[in-house]
């Protein structure tokens, strides 16, 4: 094993060992202080990015750095190959991910300075960095789906973030459900691959399917892309997901996380290249996806709403680019639109704050510059295109009245056949009566 | 010193294993006193008998040493997890009574022995005390499940009168009247769809921790890879209907718990889908599906027991009308608790890092190659089992923190070290998941072979004519 198979091996582990340790010691109840966990997230990132940049000056001259460690765990003729690799199109992403967690982990320092959810942002923050980069140097289809999965479970947890409210609480619920539902494309996919090419690695060549196959895994692989990357129909969770702290919503939203599926796509590029079918719904659901962005976020009254929409409709763009083929100009407008977006979401509070002062200062609001192109429109359409952006395309009222509500009554029906009944309010009320009342006892039972 | 060759014997391991707690269950009832330490005691000789028989065993040969040790490690958490106020000496023996029993419905080799190992175990469930449900579904399905399995033994040894089960392998004893006995009995027990209904009831009205240990015994699905997958080649074309009803189960609860509140109900209905799991993969008839689903059964076993009594611990210290129906806030007053939860419940539906990854991941596999559309419809049910237990999580431990606590309601010591263990073992056992999955994939290819030798055994005797010689001992 060279230095450069070991500088690979410690980018991707050192966030989660970071995780692993600070996340024990906790349990063990010791809490670090601020400083030293902004210090050392400083120092691993710091590290990571340097480790980073001795990877891509490598990859100037080799094609790819692999490591293999063997397989996961194997059963019979199946094995979870366990085998880390950065070539030209993950590095990209390696780099982007070590550099901007580090970045963020120095802005929430401060920005998060005294708040009660400080260390579990961190912790989040370290189990996300890892999650990501074991998605982007993934070797396999099947480690990068065991990235993927951290990658939206550490997401959703950040949601949440500000647990003491329910609306931050319910929309990382939400988010949760569409992750789940279009990561079921990414187990079938990796399973469809190991079933028909007998493996989903890439680190030695690409899986060789055709025809039909090549089109089924290229779907499935399509949806778990298309819910990670909130492309339509699934654009309803993005403004739900702003909920979470800035800092987080700059490092999944802007940076990492919205762009992983389009990761994925590229990944599966040579698979995509041989269905017309699959590159063409690439395409229209990649300008259904900016058509949709741009209308809504033209309507979005905060600004990290405004900037999610900005964010998606650039994102569709992208996927336009993968399905037409264009990879090397999908990679650079990634980069492009992830380092622009993430300080454009970092700045957006203290903007706001600048705006109020300026307002202040001048007497009132500063007088409107330039035409909206929305404006060549008829004054019914434009109307009608305000409905339509107000509900954001109806997306969410799509899905839970074909998905949710469906599911739901299906559920509650269930619920009566088994003759159960739900707890009343008054139960409820009484639940909370007696929890104050029983604390007493309880603990003197136990 | 060198240990007396005797002590070593598997009979006698054997043995001490299940007397150990028998014999402690007869004590604490007596005695009354010290029932914790007593338990214990009783447990901890289980573990280090089972621990013997296990590296005794032959490689490939261990699964139901290994599953012993699981149950007796299992019992001594929840005895050690048990509050105070549920720690009375009727508890204590009745759950030692089950330890017993299903131990010796793992290490028995005799139908005679494992019919009364099956009716033992549901014994302390029958008492009107502190372990019967208040509601009459969990006694019906117990007790029908007990009626069919001894019609089912019944018909196999008057029609035999053979009681070895390595001598009835590949045998089809009793036909397919046995066959669809046994298959009963495992839909009562396991709760398959439509008999579901009695384990939520159970869950929901009877004592929590002990009903997890009588469900996290999985005697339907030991019955499926004792006796119904090696008996009976000649009714393997039916096979797969065991494998859609567990499908079937595990999608039809999940789409169940949506709606559901209760958390008593919620956790029951998640254990319920994600272990039928574990019948559609020993039927799967693939390496990959046995292994995942050997894995998964220790990944639901350990994580069902530490939710339910997670969940136990929360009823005591915050009232037993906790409901998922509006925002707890609990993760502020009891954060190791919380956390244990999600790790636990997150390993149950598949969270990567974690032994249920690895379990779900084989189990995928294995049941989409040998049923490519019905398969499909256990990652649905997985996903949805994993919505159903997010959104427990957040309604229990997140929301508005509750005020009124002045006290302490954290996870106390001793409970950390169990749920500290338990949270480890989903987490090293995903981190590093060959030590388990090697020897369970050794356990899958054994069980494999022994499908296939059966299905071999099916063609010679159909050509021969003669499938009854029960003179000669089964090919295996």
């Amino acid at each position: 094993m060279n230095a450069f198979q070991d500088i690979l091996i410690f980018v991707v582990v050192a966030p989660g060992f970071i995780f692993a340790v600070f996340a024990l010691l906790w349990l063990l109840d010791w809490v670090p202080s601020e400083r030293l966990l902004s210090w050392i997230t400083g120092l691993t990132f710091a590290t990571c990015t340097s480790g980073v940049a001795a990877l891509v000056w490598k990859i100037r001259s080799a094609s790819n750095i692999t490591v293999t460690f063997g397989s996961w765990f194997a059963v019979g003729n199946y094995h979870f190959p366990l085998v880390l690799m950065v070539d030209r199109l993950s590095v990209p992403f390696v780099a982007l991910a070590a550099l901007s967690s580090g970045l963020i982990g120095q802005f929430s320092a401060t920005y998060l300075h005294r708040e009660s959810g400080f260390l579990r942002f961190f912790l989040l923050l370290h189990l996300f960095a890892f999650g990501s980069l074991l998605a982007f140097a993934a070797g396999s289809f099947d480690l990068l789906a065991a990235g993927w999965e951290i990658v939206g479970i550490t997401s959703v947890l950040l949601i949440g973030f500000f647990q003491r409210r329910p609306a931050p609480v319910e929309n990382g619920l939400y988010v949760f459900g569409i992750y789940r539902a279009c990561d079921i494309g990414l187990l079938v996919g990796i399973f469809a691959m190991h079933h028909w090419a007998g493996t989903a690695s890439f680190d030695s060549g690409f899986p060789t399917l055709t025809g039909a196959r090549a089109v089924v895994v290229c779907l499935l692989l399509l949806l778990a892309a298309s819910g990670k990357a909130a492309q339509v129909p699934f654009s309803g969770w993005l403004p739900r997901a702003m909920e979470g702290p800035t800092p987080s919503s700059a490092i999944f939203y802007g940076a990492i996380s919205i762009h992983a599926g389009a990761y994925l796509l590229l990944r599966a590029q040579p698979l995509l290249a041989q269905s017309v079918l699959a590159s063409s719904l690439v395409i229209l659901i990649g300008a259904a996806t900016a058509i949709h962005g741009t209308i809504v976020g033209r309507a979005s009254a905060d600004a990290k709403t405004s900037l999610a929409y900005a964010t998606l409709t650039q994102v569709g763009i992208v996927f336009i680019e993968i399905g037409l083929g264009w990879r090397w100009l999908a990679v650079a407008h990634i980069l492009g639109n992830a380092t622009v977006r993430t300080m454009q979401y970092l700045r957006a509070s203290s903007m706001l704050h600048d705006y109020h002062q300026m307002h202040s200062a001048i007497g009132g609001q500063p007088s409107p510059t330039g035409k909206q192109i929305e404006d060549l429109l008829p004054e019914k359409v434009q109307l009608w295109l305000y409905r339509w952006a107000l509900d954001r395309g109806h997306l969410d009222t799509i899905i839970e009245r074909w998905v949710i509500a469906p599911l739901s009554q299906l559920s509650a029906y269930l619920s009566r056949q088994d003759r159960t009944r739900a707890p009343s309010p008054t139960t409820i009320r009484h639940g909370r009566a007696v929890q104050v009342s029983t604390a007493g006892p309880a603990q003197r039972n136990n | 010193m060198s240990v007396p060759g005797w002590v070593l014997r598997t009979s006698f391991l054997t043995s001490a294993s299940i007397a150990a707690p028998w014999l402690a269950a007869v004590v604490v009832t007596g005695f009354r006193r010290q029932v914790r330490v007593l338990g214990c005691i009783a447990t901890l000789l289980s573990i280090m008998a089972s621990t013997a028989l296990v590296w005794r065993a032959p490689n490939g040969e261990s699964l139901y040493e290994t599953l012993m040790l699981l149950f007796s490690c299992l019992t001594l958490g929840a005895i050690l997890l048990f509050p105070r106020r549920d720690s009375e000496a009727g508890t204590i023996a009745g759950i030692l009574i089950l330890l017993g029993s299903t131990l010796l419905a793992y290490s028995t080799g005799n139908l005679l022995v494992l019919l009364g190992a099956w009716i033992l175990s549901i014994v302390p469930f029958l008492w009107a005390g502190r372990f019967r449900s208040r509601k009459w579904r969990p006694l019906v399905g117990l007790l029908s499940s007990s009626v069919a399995f001894a019609l089912a033994i019944g018909l196999i040894v008057a029609s035999t009168g053979v009681i070895s089960i390595p001598n009835l392998k590949g045998h089809n004893p009793g036909g397919v009247v046995a066959f669809g006995l046994l298959v009963i009995a495992v839909v009562f027990r396991k709760g398959i769809c439509p008999t579901h209904a009695w384990v939520a009831d159970a869950a929901e009205s009877g004592p929590l921790v002990p009903t997890a240990l009588l469900l996290n015994g999985h005697f339907g699905a030991l019955l499926v890879a004792k006796l119904i997958v090696p008996l009976f080649p000649q009714t393997d074309h039916l096979f797969p209907v065991l494998s859609y009803l567990a499908i079937a189960t595990a999608l039809f609860v999940a789409i169940r718990a949506l709606a559901e509140n209760s958390p008593r109900r919620l956790l029951a209905f998640l254990a319920l889908s994600q272990s039928a799991c574990i019948l559609s993969g020993l039927e799967s008839r693939t390496a990959e599906g046995i292994a995942g689903a050997l894995v998964h059964w220790f990944v639901v076993t350990v994580s069902t027991v530490g939710l339910f009594g997670i969940l136990r611990l929360l009823e005591v210290r915050f009232g037993e009308n906790l409901s998922a129906s509006r925002h707890l806030g609990l993760a502020e007053h009891a954060p190791r608790l919380a956390v244990s939860f999600a790790i636990l419940g997150l390993a149950l539906v598949g969270l990567p890092g974690t032994l249920g990854f690895c379990s779900q991941d084989l189990l995928i596999h294995g049941t989409l190659t040998s049923h490519p559309l019905t398969g499909l419809l256990l990652p649905i049910a997985t996903a949805i089992n994993a919505l159903s237990f997010f959104r427990l999580f957040t309604r229990l431990f997140l929301g508005k923190r509750r005020t009124g606590f002045t006290i302490p309601a954290d996870a106390l010591p001793r409970e950390r070290w169990v749920l500290a263990a338990t949270v480890l073992f989903v987490v090293f056992g995903g981190l590093f998941p060959n030590a388990i999955v090697i020897r369970h994939s050794a356990e899958a290819v054994v069980l494999d072979e022994a499908i296939h030798t059966s299905e071999i055994l099916k063609r010679v005797t159909t050509h021969q004519g003669n499938a009854s010689c029960l003179q000669c001992p089964a090919t295996e």
